[in-house]
């Protein structure tokens, strides 16, 4: 079974392999599931293991990282012979938590903590050390979050909300939108002082002007419109100008 | 610089498949990518300068359940291939134009991938359901080929992007104003993210919190 949860961690890594909008996730789970069916009665070779691996494939969707601790209790539920109406209900159950957890603790989390904490890096050394420093923290809890998830699924099966509702957890939930807020609040003035080092008192003048006029748009004007779009119309208009201005 | 092209274009296609399709251990974030692009062309500080307003765009969107988002990894390595061994910081706004263009690009053609993933599912949907661990496999490695191949594509497109934005072809006056609206809607999109981000309650606080101490900081440092 340790090389089987092995193989299954590392598949895990490609459980968005083929993502679409018609299953999602369901063939990344189904992967990464089968080298824990492999021992199932009857092997590979049985209906029991390609049953399983059908049902895996179905329609899932939930957070890339949290979808380990559903392929564990998946696993579990098929070896305990949990009769298929019951597997199928527990992937439907797991979708949502695992999808909203993961969005705290992870996108809304870690992501913005650790980018944070890069920048700030980045600043005070060089850019390549902020890299270094944003991989190393993101990928801590990253590989963590896939590995414990994988293993505490397996553990505990149809049982796997004992392990959603682990302190470790609930304390992450509680830690991480603080911690991703004042890491981002702590890197954005010393961002913003370092890339305007070079520019003349009117060019940063610009830049507070654009700045503001940026946030505007996003907060009040066109909440919808997004940085990327605001900072692609602004260079047009900033490359027209400045050629005319020429 | 044609020298580097090809372990550009290999770095481009690590990035693009760490966006989504391969392990998500962020090297997609345009920190990282842009750093190590200009790394390899032989300027990081440009491309980490790139990667750096990069990430500040990037963090006015988090990835969020199944939302389509903008490849700005692979905008960054384009952005850091545009301005490498340019002559002065005054290249950062044109590439940044490059490196937003092509991050958009990249958007789009993960939806295409998205779309051939789906129609390669249906085609082989029959074998799947009855549980062929063989097909479930193919298929799975079948969008790691597409995805490698569209994350190729988009970074040679951007090449070929940045080697036409580093031709004359901008005014000094067009260069300057690129740079301070490049930089002024970084700080905006980043702003606008943070807010989002902290909500109106606990972390707007914590979120203020951190403005004010990072604020300390530079008037000690």
């Amino acid at each position: 079974m340790k090389t089987g949860m092995l193989r299954s961690f590392l598949r895990t890594l490609l459980v968005q392999a083929s993502w679409n909008h018609d299953r999602m996730l369901g063939l990344g789970t189904a992967h990464a599931l089968e080298p824990l069916l492999r021992d199932l009665p009857g092997g590979q070779d049985g209906d029991r293991y390609r049953d399983a691996v059908g049902r895996g494939s179905q329609f899932f969707n939930a957070h890339p990282y949290m979808a380990s601790f559903a392929i564990g209790a998946l696993a579990r539920a098929e070896h305990e012979s949990a009769p298929p109406e019951h597997v199928d209900r527990l992937r439907r159950a797991l979708a949502g938590p695992l999808g909203s957890l993961g969005d705290k603790l992870v996108w809304a989390g870690t992501l913005p903590a650790a980018a944070g904490v890069g920048l700030f890096v980045a600043v005070l050394a060089t850019p390549l050390a902020g890299a270094v420093t944003f991989l190393v923290l993101y990928n801590l809890v990253h590989l963590t979050l896939r590995a414990w998830g994988l293993s505490a699924g397996w553990r505990y099966g149809i049982g796997i909300a004992k392990a959603l509702a682990a302190p470790v957890l609930r304390r992450g939930l509680r830690v991480a939108g603080p911690a991703a807020a004042t890491a981002l609040g702590l890197a954005l003035p010393p961002v913003a002082v370092w890339l305007i080092g070079d520019l003349a008192t009117n060019a940063r003048i610009g830049v507070a002007l654009v700045a503001i006029l940026g946030i505007v748009t996003a907060r009040w004007i066109a909440p919808a419109f997004g940085g990327l779009r605001f900072g692609l119309a602004a260079l047009a208009v900033a490359f027209l100008v400045g050629a005319l201005w020429q | 610089m044609s020298a580097s092209i090809p372990l550009v274009l290999a770095w481009g296609t690590l990035v693009g498949l760490d966006l989504v399709t391969v392990s998500q251990t962020m090297i997609a974030r345009p920190l990282v990518a842009g750093s190590v692009a200009g790394v390899i062309l032989g300027d990081p500080l440009s491309g980490g300068i790139v990667g750096t307003v990069l990430e500040l765009f990037a963090l006015d969107m988090l990835p969020v359940g199944a939302s389509e988002y903008p490849d700005y990894g692979l905008g960054a390595v384009a952005g850091a291939a545009t301005v490498a061994g340019a002559p002065d910081v005054l290249g950062i706004g044109i590439a940044i134009l490059v490196a937003l263009s092509i991050a958009a690009l990249g958007g789009v053609s993960m939806q295409v991938v998205r779309r051939l993933n789906a129609a390669d599912v249906r085609t082989h949907e029959t074998a799947i359901d009855r549980g062929d661990p063989r097909t479930v496999a193919a298929v799975q490695y079948r969008g790691v080929a597409r995805d490698a191949a569209r994350a190729c594509l988009v970074t040679a497109i951007g090449l070929l992007v940045a080697a036409v934005a580093r031709l004359p072809l901008f005014t000094l006056g067009s260069a300057v104003l690129m740079t301070v609206v490049a930089v002024g809607a970084s700080l905006a999109a980043a702003l606008s993210g943070g807010l989002r981000l902290s909500g109106g309650g606990l972390e707007l606080r914590w979120f203020v919190v951190g403005l004010l101490a990072g604020t300390a900081w530079i008037a000690l440092a």
